[in-house]
């Protein structure tokens, strides 16, 4: 049954680019056509359920396209994408799910009973996430930074699972996505080292060695000091590299597999690729949650360096 | 692909320095994977802060809190049971001190019984043993007494005797000669008188 579910899901997931393919522009005859692209990148239409027959198994919804928005000599264009509609999926899934998790928890506090199910899943889920992984890393009185930690792990996930979903797409696949993310975590990265070390937050952009004579002292401190600063943008740079990287890859890989299908033009050879994709699948899925972890892990590990560097 | 590759990295910290200063010349960029859409970044924000602000507030907020007066209960709860279980072991031990002193009092209490009884079977021995004594004494005194008695019937029925012989013997020698002669020379001594 589970067997078969995964292939039902695998060639749903097949099929969706073609359908998408096949909508754009209608390619030349025997020429190679970049399937892959498209799907991994962020467009501005989105992909649902169809179930009329002539039109395949997705259907495209055009979405509003909004005039640019202009601040100053910034233009800003807000009219939504496929990945901002996952975006926003995700995050009402996220508060769905843990609030209604935080509902079961009251509820059951009344006679001080541990709710079960799901609740008690995704109790176990935080609890861990802050004992285990956020509390230990930021260091003492560090229970302020465990709601944005928590946030980060959740609503990366759910974009994660989304793009596992048929129809979804990874919002976390997305460069913009990741960056972003990656820039809220340098500034409360930051904003935590200020706040821990007042002025000697001074000490990790400018490299100032007191053990030292001041002639090593003055070119230590010009040639280290752009290697501080440097080092914190490395740090938001590679978690939104990395998180974009992973997420995308394993699409690329399934999408590929898929694709061999049509490359050899044989359905004989389609279970191959179906199982390896299917593999796949499941490796993505443990990728999911390893990278909302690892993302997770990396912004409470830097909050925990800055707090306790002292220089 | 690699030039591409290194002109989106170093926008890409570019922008993450000074995030919208480039964003009107990335919109009309060519589409690439590596291209970030300030939109998209922007939305990203709002939905980020909107999110963890609710998530907060209605999610882990609570949750944390939960736990933590759930924790506080089950110490709270351990910490009763471990009172309970001193005042139970402390009870445990006033019981079986009772108890021994029980014990100890059982084991007097028989003891002082069996000294007691053994007491006075000595002391009722002892009074049979005189009752006895005295009932034999007294046996014998009667005894005594009944042969004193019956001693002297015996003589007074001897002296009956000897004299009924006696009076007999008398009666039957008062007219012999000699005793004649015996009453007159009783006589003749009265008659010189």
């Amino acid at each position: 049954m589970m067997k078969f579910a995964s292939l039902a899901f695998a060639l749903s997931f097949a099929f969706a680019p073609i359908a998408n393919a096949q909508g754009h522009a209608a390619p030349p005859a025997g020429q190679a056509v970049d399937i892959i692209t498209p799907h991994i990148s962020d467009s501005k239409h989105i992909e649902i359920p169809s179930f009329v027959l002539a039109e395949g198994l997705a259907r495209e919804i055009e979405l509003p396209h909004w005039a640019p928005v202009h601040i100053g000599s910034v233009t800003i264009d807000l009219s939504p994408t496929k990945h901002v509609v996952m975006l926003l999926i995700a995050a009402v899934l996220c508060l769905l799910v843990l609030i209604t998790a935080a509902r079961a928890q009251a509820r059951h506090a009344v006679n001080n009973g541990a709710p079960k199910g799901g609740a008690n899943a995704i109790e176990a889920v935080v609890l861990y996430m802050r004992n285990e992984v956020i509390l230990p890393n930021v260091g003492r009185h560090g229970e302020g930074f465990v709601p944005f930690c928590l946030t980060l792990f959740f609503f990366i996930l759910f974009c994660n699972l989304l793009g596992l979903v048929p129809y979804g797409s990874t919002a976390t696949g997305n460069i913009a996505v990741t960056a972003t993310l990656a820039i809220c975590a340098f500034f409360v990265v930051e904003i935590a080292g200020m706040r821990a070390l007042g002025k000697g937050y001074i000490a990790t952009v400018v490299y100032w060695p007191h053990d030292m004579p001041l002639a090593i002292k003055g070119p230590m401190t010009l040639i280290m000091t752009p290697v501080e600063i440097i080092g914190k943008f490395t740090k938001p740079f590679a978690l939104a590299i990395r998180l974009f990287a992973n997420m995308t890859a394993g699409h690329v890989v399934v999408l590929a597999l898929i694709s061999l299908i049509f490359t050899f033009g044989s359905y004989l050879l389609a279970p191959v690729p179906i199982v390896a994709a299917t593999a796949i699948m499941v490796l993505e899925l443990f990728v999911a949650f390893l990278q909302a972890f690892v993302f997770t892990l990396l912004v409470s590990v830097f909050i925990g360096q800055i707090r306790e560097s002292h220089h | 692909m690699r030039s591409i590759t290194a002109r989106s990295i170093s926008l890409f910290s570019l922008i993450a320095l000074v995030a919208p200063a480039l964003a009107a010349q990335e919109v009309e960029a060519k589409p690439s994977l590596l291209s970030p859409n300030t939109g998209v970044m922007a939305w990203t924000l709002v939905i980020f802060v909107v999110l963890f602000l609710l998530l907060s507030k209605f999610a882990f907020g609570p949750i944390i809190a939960a736990v933590a007066a759930r924790e506080k209960a089950l110490e709270a709860a351990i910490a009763m049971a471990k009172a309970d279980r001193d005042a139970a072991a402390l009870l445990l031990e006033e019981h079986r001190k009772a108890i021994e002193a029980a014990r100890g009092e059982a084991q007097r209490f028989i003891a002082e019984g069996r000294a007691t009884a053994d007491s006075m079977k000595a002391e009722m021995v002892e009074e049979t043993r005189k009752q006895q004594q005295e009932m034999l004494e007294r046996a014998r005194r009667d005894i005594e007494a009944e042969k004193m008695k019956a001693i002297d019937e015996l003589r007074r029925e001897a002296i009956d005797l000897a004299l009924a012989g006696a009076s007999k013997v008398i009666e039957k020698n008062l007219d012999d000669a000699q005793n004649r002669k015996l009453v007159e020379s009783y006589l003749a001594t009265i008659g010189a008188k």
